[in-house]
């Protein structure tokens, strides 16, 4: 049981299922409707596709802060070409999610190959980037085609299109990290870059590209937001970086490195998109979920070092048995 | 020489016992350390001198024995405590912080404050001239440590450590990283001391300094005191056989079949080795003495493609082989297991399983994606065939042994299929049964065709299982031997440099 607990993706699957449970007995006629659940799934289906991305950065033992300006300026630079310029949507689109692999490509460069702290990089990157937005996007831009927000606004079987996606990205990426031995090679970075180095695992280029990954699908949820929408604004996605690296955390990855799968990104995601869901059902104020969240972040963690703590103590008791 | 008559012993140790897990670093070690007097201390790596060192810093205490101080026994508790005791000690590694000035690096431990404990810039400046001064030492207080050189950065931590105004100053192996010229003001700087009437321990592996320097030599092995020597009267020879001279361990030698070349290393020069030239074949193994700093790893690391060298060739097959990545010597079938285990080979909180394909995911996939069974069949395999003691394939690395944590570390590169070995002191800090298996495992892994370059500080490890050993000091790589040919005392005075002078050029 101790064992299973240390587990944090198994933890928030179980706080999920406690939190629906409670919830749905105390408010039966709202919280368990599908409704409900497809708004949810919707409201925490773009910043998913960007905690995917995260994690795979936090298991390599880097995050990105620039991501949530990342999704407005890929937003904003589709809707300046489709509004501005009347560009086809694909095209558009494609132009997008070209500026965020550039972004994502001088974040790695600069990171890998000359040595800069990610954190001193994507937080320049993170304010650069935001002015770009507020630039390209103004105080916004609306009354987009339904040429293009067709690919946010469709529904399929009760559920809107970025669930879909997001799913199909979270599918494709847990498959990809789990198993295949590119991606994995994240793993042995995140745990020991020198030994990792040292066991022939080009580091600096797979930092590199997990920079762009990460900005890549910034861009692209930063594309479905302003097709969800039907416009770009200068000012989405704030703030989303760090609820996207909570999510991750919470779904079982660590700043240092090493651990976490794709599919907790999704658990943590889902919890949170829970949490302010019920806090809204039960009319509590907005400023409350902040401190929720942030409380709960922290619980996770400590209880996450409690137990570690206590397993390392009962192994060195069987050694010493032994 | 000074007249040793009217020193006093200052400083006493008697049967000094230390053991960590598996090994017993000192075992029953007394010694005593007069006032006005260099007494250097030799031995082997790991014959117990920085533990030795590190009791008497107050940075481990002892098991057993008893450290006598001016005639009274003392506990030293802490780094802090063996200061205030009067014993300072200036570290092989570098402490200082670089970004501050010599006076500030000087002082760091006992700023003069106000009472408000804010720092007296004047008062710390005027004590760094007197000391600077009275030391002798050409040094501006105000000079960023960081652009000093080397040597004198070294003077700054004798300064720092003087600062104290110790009664006793150790120095660990000081001159490792200075030049000659350094070298020179550092004497001069000890024969001061001496006069002023510090006890002086030297712990150096260098017989030329040893011999210039020190008034007596203790040697140290394998945890027990060897002896102690006067200067006068002892020559280079008798001390390096009291250093390793020992009984030898059965050699148990058989003759492998030698193939074709696999590895032609010609003219490799880099920052820390030059013009060094060698061949390895199918089934030999080389060893590869030297001491600590000698360039052996950059050498290693230089054929494995971490750090390109800066002249030189590598063949491999008589092909050039020139690595930019290890991925590269990998593709070429070099292997390489890094020394530090911890931090250069291991994944640690990552499973054995893992640890074991990390070098070579590919063998275990179809498509690019990984395959549990088959993982799993070989790592069982693996692990059966270097007989791991594991509880199984996810077992936590960190929770193995030393000894099993570099089997797993051997296992992963012979899913490699390596061509060539190279091992960077495979066994250190390992129990003496998974040594020997290591050992017995190197030379079946040579059995079937590899060629073996093997790395070590252990001079009965490399006379063990080599066929061949080639010496490095200071970057060169200074003398080749019959495996069955070398002794101890052979390839020691290679090492640190007391060969005889027809021998040193190249081999």
């Amino acid at each position: 049981m101790n064992r299973l607990l240390q587990h944090r993706e198994i933890t928030i699957a179980l706080s999920i299922v406690v939190v629906c449970i409670v919830a749905s007995i105390a408010w039966p006629s709202v919280f368990p409707t599908f409704g409900n659940l497809s708004q949810l799934f919707l409201n925490i289906s773009i910043e998913t596709i960007v905690a995917c991305g995260m994690m795979i950065l936090l298991i390599s033992g880097a995050f990105d802060l620039s991501v949530g300006s990342v999704v407005a300026l890929s937003g904003g630079i589709t809707a300046y070409l489709l509004y501005h310029q009347g560009m086809f949507p694909l095209p558009a689109i494609g132009l997008g999610v070209a500026t965020a692999a550039v972004i994502g490509l001088v974040n790695g460069y600069l990171v890998a190959y000359v040595g800069i702290n990610p954190m001193i990089q994507t937080l320049a990157m993170m304010g650069i980037v935001r002015g770009a937005a507020m630039m390209v996007s103004g105080s916004g831009i609306q009354n987009l085609h339904t040429d293009f927000t067709v690919l946010g606004q469709t529904k399929l079987m009760g559920f809107q299109s970025p669930v879909w996606i997001m799913l199909a990205i979270v599918l494709l990426l847990h498959a990809l990290v789990s198993r295949h031995v590119f991606f994995r090679q994240y793993y042995f970075i995140g745990s020991n870059e020198k030994a990792a180095m040292l066991s022939g695992i080009r580091v600096k280029r797979l930092k590199l590209i997990s920079f762009v990954l990460v900005s890549v699908l910034a861009g692209i949820a930063g594309v479905l937001l302003a097709a969800r929408m039907g416009a770009a604004l200068g000012t989405s996605g704030r703030g989303m970086e760090l609820r996207v690296i909570t999510a991750a955390i919470l779904g079982g990855a660590s700043l240092l490195g090493g651990t976490g799968r794709v599919l907790g990104a999704l658990l943590g995601t889902i919890f949170m998109g829970l949490i302010s869901n019920v806090l809204i059902i039960a009319r509590v104020s907005g400023y409350w979920q902040d401190v929720v969240l942030g409380v709960i972040l922290i619980a996770a963690v400590w209880l996450d070092l409690t137990l570690k703590k206590q397993s390392a103590k009962s192994l060195t008791k069987v050694i010493i048995k032994k | 020489m000074t007249s040793k008559d009217r020193t006093t012993e200052v400083l006493t140790l008697q049967r000094i016992c230390k053991s960590f897990p598996g090994v017993k670093a000192l075992d029953g070690v007394s010694l005593g350390f007069c006032s006005g007097t260099v007494h250097a201390i030799c031995g082997e790596n790991g014959a117990g001198k920085s533990t030795l060192m590190k009791i008497l810093a107050g940075n481990y205490r002892p098991d057993g024995g008893r450290i006598v101080l001016n005639g009274i026994p003392v506990t030293i508790k802490d780094p802090r405590h063996a200061q205030a005791l009067g014993i300072s000690i200036v570290y092989q590694e570098r402490s200082l912080a670089n970004q501050l000035s010599v006076a500030e690096n000087i002082y760091v431990c006992n700023q003069p404050t106000t009472r408000l404990g804010l720092r007296r810039r004047a008062i710390l400046r005027g004590n760094a001239i007197d000391l600077l001064t009275r030391l002798n030492l050409d040094l501006s207080p105000d000079e960023p440590v960081r652009n000093l050189a080397p040597g004198m950065q070294q003077m700054v931590e004798i300064a720092k450590a003087l600062s104290q105004q110790p009664d006793i100053l150790i120095l660990d192996e000081p001159t490792a990283s200075i030049s000659e010229t350094e070298t020179r003001s550092l004497f001069a700087l000890i024969g001061r001391l001496r006069r002023d009437g510090v006890a002086i321990l030297y712990i150096s592996h260098r017989m030329a300094e040893i011999f210039e320097i020190a008034d007596v030599v203790s040697v140290l092995k394998d945890g027990r005191l060897n002896g102690t020597f006067p200067i006068a009267g002892l020559t280079e020879d008798r001390l390096v056989r009291s250093m390793v001279g020992r009984s030898l361990p059965e050699r148990a030698y058989e003759r492998r079949r030698l193939g074709n070349t696999v590895l032609e290393v010609n003219g490799l020069s880099a920052k820390r080795f030059s013009e060094v030239s060698f061949s390895l074949r199918q089934g030999e193994i080389v060893g590869m003495a030297g001491l600590v700093g000698a360039g052996r790893t950059e050498l290693a690391y230089a054929i494995f493609g971490v750090e390109r060298a800066e002249s030189g060739t590598v063949w491999i097959d008589g092909m050039l082989a020139d690595s930019a990545h290890p991925a590269d010597a990998m593709r070429k079938g070099i292997a390489y297991v890094p020394e530090e285990r911890k931090e250069r080979g291991l994944f640690l909180g990552m499973s054995l399983q893992d640890n074991l394909l990390s070098a070579n995911q590919r063998g275990v996939a179809r498509q690019g994606f990984i395959q549990r069974s088959l993982a799993k069949r070989i790592a069982d395999r693996m692990m059966a065939r270097l007989r791991v003691k594991a509880v199984g394939g996810d077992q936590e690395i960190g929770e193995l042994s030393g000894g099993n944590q570099q089997k797993v570390i051997l296992a992963k590169w012979l899913l490699t299929n390596p061509k060539i070995l190279i091992v960077d002191e495979p066994t250190h800090g390992i129990d003496v049964g998974a040594k020997a298996e290591i050992h017995a495992l190197l030379k079946s892994i040579a059995g079937e065709g590899c060629a073996i370059l093997v790395i070590s500080s252990e001079l009965p490890e490399l006379l063990g299982v080599s066929d061949r050993i080639l010496v490095m000091r200071e970057g060169r790589l200074v003398h080749e031997i019959d495996g069955r040919e070398a002794t101890e005392e052979h390839i020691m005075a290679h090492a640190a440099g007391t060969g005889k002078k027809g021998n040193n050029g190249l081999v």
